[in-house]
């Protein structure tokens, strides 16, 4: 591996400066101007350790997709910081360089701070443990009322060229235009998304915690027990984010039932044809009434990990959730298994738990164990579970609205295309609304700014930036983290922080040889297929090496096509690695540097014994 | 009175005949009772060292020289007196023919283990099997084919206990120097691939979730004497999978000689140092077998293992030694997690940073 010695990270000054690249220019206009390094915050800036969120955000950020950055960056923090009072934790920062998202783990607070904190998150940390079922319960009510508002709010056809008579007169005037509607619309839908932001961490930090307690627990148990095996004695079978998937087997073993219906499922067609001529007949409708009877909430699930506009969710782009059921009835015609057994997972993971529990050597580390255990497997569920009402369904709902009032625009003449929208942020979207509503209100022959222009200009920004590999951190590295998230999720680590040092220094293309964490076991060689923008997936070939930023539960069914999986970057969540060992598939993840050094038509070989990736010869 | 038993099969021993055959064989014996895969083979017990030391005559003769001997085993210039004692008693104890009736027995139980495994002059091993545990001390004998070999080898294992080191070690213990019985295990010869030691936990950290395996092509001596830096993987023994693998080159094997029943110390050829010594499956079998040994003897085991060459997978995985583990399993067992409730320890994770060093 080429490498040169590199101290520390680079300014994050000097290099907003020096090394965005220069077809990127105007970047800083997309977002708002508190998430830019500048002049006035320079000493503190420099003095923090900035990372690359590659979890979060692996693409160029589309301005209004921001509005989940910008709302987490608030509500995770004020958990940690305001609510519950993890005592040393501060919260997180974030900045935008070249579109890319940078997060910080601010140090923590003085030590008279800490002590104060201390004292309360004493209490607040355990209620939730002993009220875990009601909490949850009044969670999933509060989460699915505003979902059901957000999906209510009405969002005018058009602005019309005069008001239909019958809301003027003959009947009583409701005293407001569609022109306020349209304004108001966006208003209250970025409300609900703030709001549903507040309610994603409610529990979340807490869960992390005792995760993160549980893990420290059996490594000084069992010193080298790997991540995923600590992953698989805490994760839930039956939780709400594998719904999706089980509800799509069990169509697909309906369908498989019926002949005439499997086999309408297999031809290659789009699901539109599909749905048609399943139309004509009998089986084929019943079997269209139980897909629509599963449509809402388990088709309210993102293509993608639910962040970014143009991923789209099966409930509007079928073609995905057909392909998979196709995959499925073939799988069933040939005889094999489709589903996940939920039964022999739950099993599976009591006997991993009751086997390590055995060979704790006295009753005081078992009684210890057994008590961090069961607080963990309690409120763990939430972090399984608030994903897929926040990121999928509640996330699916806004993007369908947010279209309804792109169209408008696209009516109007302010956009050219409805996902124009999606190019201006939350700040800059009301902008353009009034712009428009102004213009139509002010009557004939007034012109508008040329929002649709701008868009295309930021479009060919964004486009840029994907061709465009930032540094992996930025800045001084800490000597403590205390921040949960940032160790969970995040993996920040020495070791992590020091394989981003070595990185740095690391010329893409003279790599042959790339090293993560052994995953899942096994050794194979076959072509690589990297997925940096989500919508790739669509493109992977049976058989393939799936190379990509961080995977999620979205893509479980592409787990039976591919080979192996490698990834830049797998925390303590590594989905990738948990399901890749269910599906008996090699993987090596926490990578770093997979997507920037190896391209899709790459040969390369997985070793998920050893955690080595080798690019054996290039595309 | 009922002649005492004086040979066995492994499959007739188990651990309670230690002090009849000696370690080694009553554990050969406990493990081919318990199922495990061990070269097939047979014990001679401590009786057969009596017998053959009595009715031979050679411990008469032995003594008769002793009578003579006089040495101080703590002062360096008698080292040389005790060498001379040794070529002496030697010479005695391997002048001796086997008994008769005894040699008709042995060559039974010899005949009897070639039919069984269809080889005809079946190389074995002849080793030594103290009661109680002298490792290395006494010796092996490696490639020892057809009866009258046998019968040689067994005799020079029975001399053996009349080497310098041995005869010096009871001195200074005050022991008899004339009659140390042991042992002798007779087994077939594993034409070792690959070889090496496993434990059951981890040896370093006391982890009792880890299989700690080092192998090395070749015969396991250069594993054991610490003469090579040896592969190593480590196994979880929960999951039962590979969590660590260190490669080394290796440079040097000990390969067996088959016309002189040596070992010699070989260099391994390029295309073999840097190629990992053992395939997954045989890491996962030797690391299944290894939880089902401890299981067994319910604590933690120290083993040698050897991989057949001619034998398919999983056949030709064989188990040649178990020990009770030494060091964890004598500590005395602390509390790692200072007695707390999953709340307090929660309580103080939340207050202690994790630190990040660079």
């Amino acid at each position: 591996m080429a490498e040169k010695k590199v101290a520390r990270f680079p300014d994050p000054h000097e290099y907003v400066e020096k090394e965005v690249p220069p077809e990127l220019e105007g970047w800083e206009e997309m977002y708002p101007p508190h998430f830019l390094f500048g002049k006035e915050r320079e000493e503190w800036e420099k003095k923090q350790f900035w990372y690359l969120d590659k979890i979060h955000a692996p693409e160029p950020m589309p301005p209004l997709d921001q509005i989940f950055q910008q709302a987490w960056q608030i509500s995770l923090s004020q958990h940690t910081t305001r609510v519950f009072c993890i005592p040393p934790a501060q919260g997180i920062a974030h900045r935008m360089i070249g579109c890319y998202q940078y997060i910080c783990a601010i140090e923590p607070p003085p030590e008279e701070v800490i002590k104060e904190k201390a004292e309360l998150f004493g209490v607040r940390a355990h209620y939730p443990i002993e009220h875990y079922d009601e909490l949850w319960d009044e969670w999933l009510g509060r989460m699915q009322a505003l979902g059901r508002e957000m999906e209510g709010i009405k969002v005018p056809q058009e602005l019309p060229k005069y008001m239909p008579a019958e809301e003027v007169a003959p009947n009583p005037y409701r005293g407001y235009s569609p022109g306020y509607e349209l304004i108001e619309a966006f208003d209250r839908a970025n409300d609900c998304m703030y709001k549903g932001w507040q309610y994603h961490f409610n529990y979340l930090n807490l869960s992390y915690l005792y995760y993160l307690t549980f893990g420290d627990v059996a490594r000084k148990l069992f010193p080298g027990i790997s991540e995923s095996t600590i992953g698989k004695m805490v994760a839930g079978a039956e939780v709400s984010m594998f719904r999706p998937e089980e509800e799509l087997c069990r169509l697909a073993r309906e369908a498989h039932a019926v002949p005439k219906v499997a086999e309408v499922l297999r031809k290659e067609a789009p699901a539109a044809r599909k749905i048609e001529e399943l139309r004509k007949f009998d089986a084929g409708q019943a079997w269209l009434d139980e897909l629509e009877g599963i449509r809402e909430p388990w088709l309210y699930i993102s293509c993608g990990s639910g962040w970014y506009y143009y991923e789209g969710s099966w409930v509007n782009k079928l073609d995905v959730p057909f392909g998979y059921l196709k995959g499925y009835l073939e799988r069933l015609a040939k005889g094999e298994k489709i589903e996940r057994s939920l039964s022999k997972i739950a099993e599976a993971r009591d006997k991993l738990i009751s086997e390590y529990r055995k060979l704790i050597k006295t009753d005081e580390d078992r009684s210890s164990f057994d008590s961090a255990y069961k607080d963990c497997r309690v409120i763990y569920r939430y972090a399984e579970d608030h994903l897929f009402w926040v990121e999928h369904w509640f996330h699916t709902i806004w993007w369908d609205k947010m279209r309804e009032i792109g169209r408008v625009l696209v009516k109007c003449g302010a956009l050219k295309e409805e996902d124009d929208i999606f190019m201006f942020n939350r700040l800059e979207v009301p902008t353009v609304i009034e712009d428009a509503v102004t213009t139509w209100a002010l009557g004939e022959g007034v012109p508008m700014l040329k929002w649709g222009e701008r868009a295309q200009r930021r479009r060919e920004i964004l486009q840029a930036a994907t061709k465009w590999s930032p540094t992996p951190a930025l800045g001084v590295p800490p000597e403590e983290v205390a921040e949960p998230f940032t160790i969970m999720l995040w993996g920040v680590t020495t070791d992590k922080v020091a394989e981003w040092l070595k990185g740095m220094a690391v010329v893409p293309e003279e790599v042959t040889e790339i090293k993560g964490f052994a995953s899942s076991f096994g050794v194979v060689e076959g072509t690589a297929r990297v997925l940096k923008s989500l919508e790739d997936v669509v493109n992977l070939q049976e058989g393939e090496i799936m190379v990509c930023p961080s995977s999620n539960p979205a893509w479980a069914p592409v787990f039976t096509k591919i080979k192996a999986s490698v990834t830049d970057i797998g925390g303590l969540t590594s989905h990738a690695a948990i399901v890749c060992r269910e599906y008996g598939v090699p993987a090596v993840t926490g990578t770093g540097i997979a997507t920037s050094v190896i391209k899709t038509g790459d040969k390369i070989r997985v070793d998920g014994d050893s955690g080595i990736v080798t690019i054996l010869e290039r595309a | 009175m009922i002649p005492t038993k004086w040979i066995y099969r492994f499959d007739e021993l188990g651990k309670e005949h230690n002090d009849i055959v000696g370690k080694k064989c009553a554990s050969l014996g406990e493990m081919t009772r318990a199922g495990f895969q061990v070269p097939p083979g047979f014990a001679l017990a401590l009786e057969a060292y009596d017998r053959f030391m009595k009715e031979t005559g050679a411990i008469e003769e032995v003594r008769q020289y002793l009578t003579t001997f006089s040495a101080d085993p703590n002062n360096p210039a008698d080292m040389s007196k005790y060498e001379e004692a040794s070529e002496v008693i030697r010479g005695i104890v391997e002048s001796k023919e086997m008994p008769q009736d005894m040699e008709d027995v042995i060559r039974q139980y010899y005949d009897g283990l070639c039919q069984m495994t269809g080889i005809s002059d079946i190389p074995v091993a002849t080793r030594s099997a103290g009661p109680a545990s002298h490792p290395g001390q006494y010796e092996t004998y490696l490639y020892v084919r057809g009866g009258s070999e046998v019968m040689e080898n067994i005799i020079k294992v029975w001399s053996s206990t009349f080497n310098q080191r041995s005869i010096i070690a009871r001195a200074r213990l005050g022991l008899p120097l004339e009659y140390d019985p042991v042992g002798v295990a007779v087994l077939k010869m594993v034409n070792a691939r690959a070889a090496g030691v496993m434990f059951t936990l981890n040896p370093v950290t006391g982890d009792p979730s880890k299989i700690v395996i080092d192998g090395n092509w070749g015969l396991g001596e250069s594993v054991v004497s610490g003469s090579v830096t040896p592969d190593e993987w480590m196994v979880d023994k929960v999951i039962l999978e590979i969590t660590k693998v260190i490669v080394s080159p290796k440079l040097k094997e000990y390969v067996l000689d088959t016309k002189t029943g040596r070992t010699m110390f070989v260099d391994i050829p390029p295309d073999r140092q840097n190629a990992p010594c053992l395939s997954r499956e045989e890491i996962l079998e030797l690391a299944k077998i290894g939880k089902k040994i401890e299981d067994h003897y319910g604590i933690a085991q120290d083993t040698e293992w050897a991989i057949d060459n001619d034998l398919p997978f999983p056949e030709n995985v064989f188990m040649l030694q178990c020990r009770p583990e030494q060091v964890w399993s004598q500590r005395k067992k602390e509390p790692l997690l200072g007695k707390k409730s999953g709340y307090e320890l929660l309580m103080e994770k939340a207050l202690t940073p994790t630190k990040v060093k660079l």
